[in-house]
């Protein structure tokens, strides 16, 4: 599906991926499955990170899908570390074309081993 | 009744084959769905989901007017358990409101009595020319 990017130091930190024709679905924007892929991913990579490296697993995941992308269109995540407990992590993303927001999404994580 | 394998053109693709036995969709967990841990790619079940419930909207608003379409506006999926290699989902839908312009769906995706995922979506309904 990639390829995907990523780019930052600690703190602020952006992800994205350039919408081709492999990612769109039948109308011509990009598919809800690859949008909520690339959430699963990077909003996931930022839960990683919160959790100091350990692994994370996808509790449950929430998307609005505001606009559709189209083929060409560079996809930016903007992840925001939203609170977090030893075990559960709160994860939610902007994701933007240009200066335009085509999804907003909100996630909870479970840091494995900790309870 | 026969299976048909519902159309996943585009990035659906993917995440298929999947077919559809009248309510039921099924589909095989193959190498190609898992992720680094060997379980079912949460992005392939989230897209599966997406596909299910995306199919079912379809129906509902095709009920009213033959050529109208749907766009998700929302979606929402909790990921209560993992799918392995060689696992068959089975997907269910089904309208829990139909307004004239929107409609609310809730499914849930299971490997036998095992619940994978549990998903609810809303659509918008559009006319065959709207964008």
């Amino acid at each position: 599906m990639g390829p995907l990017f990523e780019r930052g130091e600690d703190g602020e930190r952006l992800f994205a991926f350039i919408v081709d024709e492999r990612h769109v679905g039948e109308d011509g924007t990009v598919h809800e499955g690859m949008m909520l892929t690339f959430a699963d991913a990077f909003l996931g990579s930022a839960a990683h990170r919160g959790a100091d490296g350990k692994t994370c697993v996808t509790l449950s995941l929430q998307a609005s899908f505001l606009k559709g992308a189209k083929p060409g269109d560079l996809v930016v995540c903007h992840p925001k570390l939203e609170r977090k407990t030893r075990a559960i992590i709160f994860v939610s993303g902007r994701f933007s074309v240009g200066d335009e927001d085509v999804m907003t999404a909100t996630s909870l994580w479970k840091v494995i081993g900790e309870r | 009744m026969s299976s048909t394998q519902v159309d996943t053109s585009g990035f659906g693709g993917y995440a298929g084959p999947v077919f559809r036995d009248g309510d039921a969709f099924t589909f095989e967990i193959a190498e190609h769905h898992l992720n680094g841990a060997d379980r079912l790619h949460g992005g392939m079940m989230m897209t599966l989901a997406a596909i299910v419930l995306a199919d079912v909207a379809k129906d509902a608003a095709r009920e009213k007017e033959a050529e109208a379409q749907v766009r998700a506006l929302s979606l929402n999926c909790d990921f209560v358990s993992a799918g392995e290699k060689g696992e068959t989902i089975t997907g269910r839908a089904e309208v829990t409101r139909a307004t004239r312009t929107v409609l609310f769906i809730s499914g849930e995706l299971r490997a036998g009595d095992r619940i994978l995922m549990t998903a609810t979506g809303v659509y918008a309904i559009k006319g065959p020319d709207e964008t």
